[in-house]
């Protein structure tokens, strides 16, 4: 009796492993099959993104662009996208992912690009406005009522100040984030350099936590992490607008406006997509989706399609990369020797 | 699990109650609680919002990609890794041992080099990957690539499941078969395959388990594609690295009973197997 109900409870077992088994499988495997299938596989853009376009991309521009397409040309088509750090994004488009477009958050990751041999030097400057897609200023992003009192990146270097800030390793927006600092520090000064270094200093005294991408960083900050953040305007006030964040946006008297690079990485365009990729490509720079991501908080290339958010700030003395002689000095005279040769240093004693 | 098994053998001693407690006062915040965490976070929006989120087409590619690329690892590793403890433990050869230690490398190596060496030989850029370019080749950022790494990663566990049951296994049934004329193939099949059932499904759930969960080596060779690569766990990754906790929470919650329901079956089987060594 006792055998017979084990051996009954056994066979339960293996019966319901087997049965749990081939229940997941034909799950799992049900899109493939014939009787899901809707024709053959529609064709698609790979996309990959630096971390803040996620939403304006998937939810805004995309679906915008597949309607139209669909009405124009009766084909259905699919967007394959990808959204991390903007030099995760390079290293990876480097390492060979099959991406068709890449929007980068500075034009020095299409450098590196061309210096590692996936794109013609200088072959984004052929898109419209040399490639850059839309803007955002920099700005500081602090809890409800600013309990801290910060009003520009001078206050985030008081003492007590916890400021959560991206990764110049991965992130652009974190590279943007030092010439923001350091042109905040140096522009107007009577001796720019020392200025630029103190203001630098200051910041990164503080700063408690590194995030690999400015979405990533603001996750931190959004969990309750630190006093202080250090992002794209785009990113701050998208959020707010959509009550996912809690706090204020502090506008500093200067700081720059990011401009974000798009790139074609022709070796992974076919023969067949490349009418599809190229329409797609200019329309991020038509009036319509230059729209669309001003609704979702980026500042337009087509200046008067701005007035559109009311969200957007003033900025009493906003600056570009141009005005500091461009990517490759900035990064040079800024990132590696101001902030990583000597900054990082000296808040290391 | 055996000490456990052991200690229901020798029959329960009941003694002062204060491990217990703090053994529970231990485990509670350590293990415990931050599973309830997962679940309690899924269902916060409501059944309603949990669905949505579970039914959203990323969600439900990554989930299916995942399983699919779960059962390809066990299919193809139940048969190397049966091949491999039989050709270990019944062949004397130059080289067994180190062998031997080779194939368990993979319990040892960090899952995020075994991504990245997978990348320096089968990238674009790596020492065989090279050579494929020019045929138009690529297993990497490919679903073949996160197979690869998911075979590496999980080798040892169907091996290990396998291996100490022919150890053991006295070799007079297989003489005996041999005797009457039995081939190798048919000897395996009839007289080793019976004996290794409770060694397999074991080793088979483990697989499956860790494939599922798979993160290191998958994030390092998937390029991370939704709807093309992206498995279950790099969604959850990216979901809440964009600061969408619900989403993230959803699969979370979904990954979790999965596992559950293995574990409560590799559980169930070991047991009985255990049970089974000791009659």
């Amino acid at each position: 009796m006792l055998l017979q109900s084990r051996v009954v409870r056994r066979r339960a077992r293996t019966a319901g492993l087997f049965a749990g088994g081939i229940a997941l499988f034909a799950y799992a495997l049900w899109p493939w099959t014939p009787m899901a299938k809707e024709g053959r596989p529609p064709r698609t853009i790979v996309f990959y993104g630096f971390s803040i376009l996620g939403e304006a991309i998937n939810k805004g521009v995309f679906p915008d662009f597949q309607r139209r397409w669909r009405e124009a040309r009766g084909e259905h088509i699919e967007l394959v996208s990808s959204f991390a750090g903007s030099g995760t994004i390079t290293n990876q488009v480097i390492l060979g992912v099959p991406a068709h477009l890449a929007l980068l958050s500075l034009e020095l990751d299409a450098d590196k690009l061309a210096e590692a041999g996936v794109l013609r030097s200088g072959s984004w400057k052929s898109f419209p406005f040399q490639g850059v897609v839309n803007r955002t200023p920099f700005v500081i992003l602090v809890r409800p009522g600013n309990p801290k009192g910060i009003h520009g990146f001078a206050d985030l270097g008081r003492p007590g100040v916890r400021v959560v800030h991206p990764d110049p390793m991965t992130s652009g927006g974190a590279n943007w984030a030092i010439v923001a600092e350091y042109g905040a520090g140096a522009r107007n000064a009577a001796d720019p350099a020392s200025a630029g270094h103190a203001m630098l200093l200051g910041v990164w005294k503080n700063v408690v936590a590194q995030a690999a991408s400015a979405r990533a960083a603001r996750t931190q900050f959004e969990n309750g992490f630190g006093d202080a953040l250090v992002t794209y305007e785009q990113e701050a006030i998208f959020d707010l607008s959509r009550g996912k964040l809690e706090g204020e946006v502090v506008y500093p008297r200067s700081t720059v406006l990011s401009e974000h690079t798009l790139v074609r990485v022709e070796r992974n365009v076919s023969r067949r997509d490349r009418d599809l990729v190229d329409a797609f490509a200019a329309f991020l720079f038509s009036e319509e989706a230059q729209q669309i991501f001003v609704r979702y908080g980026f500042r337009s290339v087509l200046e008067p399609l701005n007035a559109a958010n009311p969200a957007f700030g003033a900025i009493e003395d906003p600056f570009r990369i141009g005005d500091v002689g461009g990517w490759k000095r900035a990064k040079r005279e800024i990132v590696e020797d101001v902030w990583k040769k000597r900054v990082l240093e000296e808040i290391k004693k | 699990m055996t000490a456990a098994e052991n200690g229901a053998l020798r029959g329960r001693r009941e003694s002062s109650r204060l491990p217990v407690g703090v053994l529970l006062l231990v485990l509670l915040p350590l293990l415990l609680m931050p599973l309830a965490a997962v679940f309690v976070f899924a269902l916060k929006g409501g059944p309603g919002a949990f669905w949505d989120a579970i039914r959203s087409p990323e969600a439900q590619f990554a989930l299916r990609f995942s399983l699919l690329i779960a059962f390809a690892t066990t299919a193809v590793n139940t048969v190397l890794g049966t091949f491999t403890a039989y050709v270990l433990s019944k062949h004397r050869f130059w080289g067994d041992r180190a062998l031997g230690v080779v194939v368990n490398l993979p319990v040892a190596i960090p899952t995020v080099v075994v991504g990245t060496s997978l990348l320096l030989l089968w990238g674009p850029i790596g020492l065989l990957g090279k050579l494929l370019v020019p045929i138009g080749l690529q297993p990497m950022f490919r679903p073949f690539g996160v197979l690869l790494a998911h075979l590496f990663v999980t080798f040892p566990y169907m091996l290990g499941a396998v291996k100490p049951v022919l150890d053991e296994l006295e070799t007079t049934y297989e003489e005996a078969a041999y005797t009457i004329g039995a081939s190798r193939w048919t000897t395996f099949r009839l007289v080793l395959l019976p004996a290794l059932r409770g060694g397999l499904t074991t080793g088979a759930l483990l697989t499956f388990a860790h494939s599922l969960g798979e993160f290191g080596a998958t994030v390092m060779v998937s390029g991370n594609l939704r709807l093309k690569t992206q498995t279950a766990p790099l969604y959850i990754f990216a979901q809440f690295e964009a600061g969408d906790i619900a989403h993230a929470n959803a699969l979370a919650a979904v990954l979790a009973l999965l596992s559950f329901a293995i574990f409560f079956f590799l559980f169930q089987f070991a047991s009985r197997a255990t049970r089974e060594r000791a009659r």
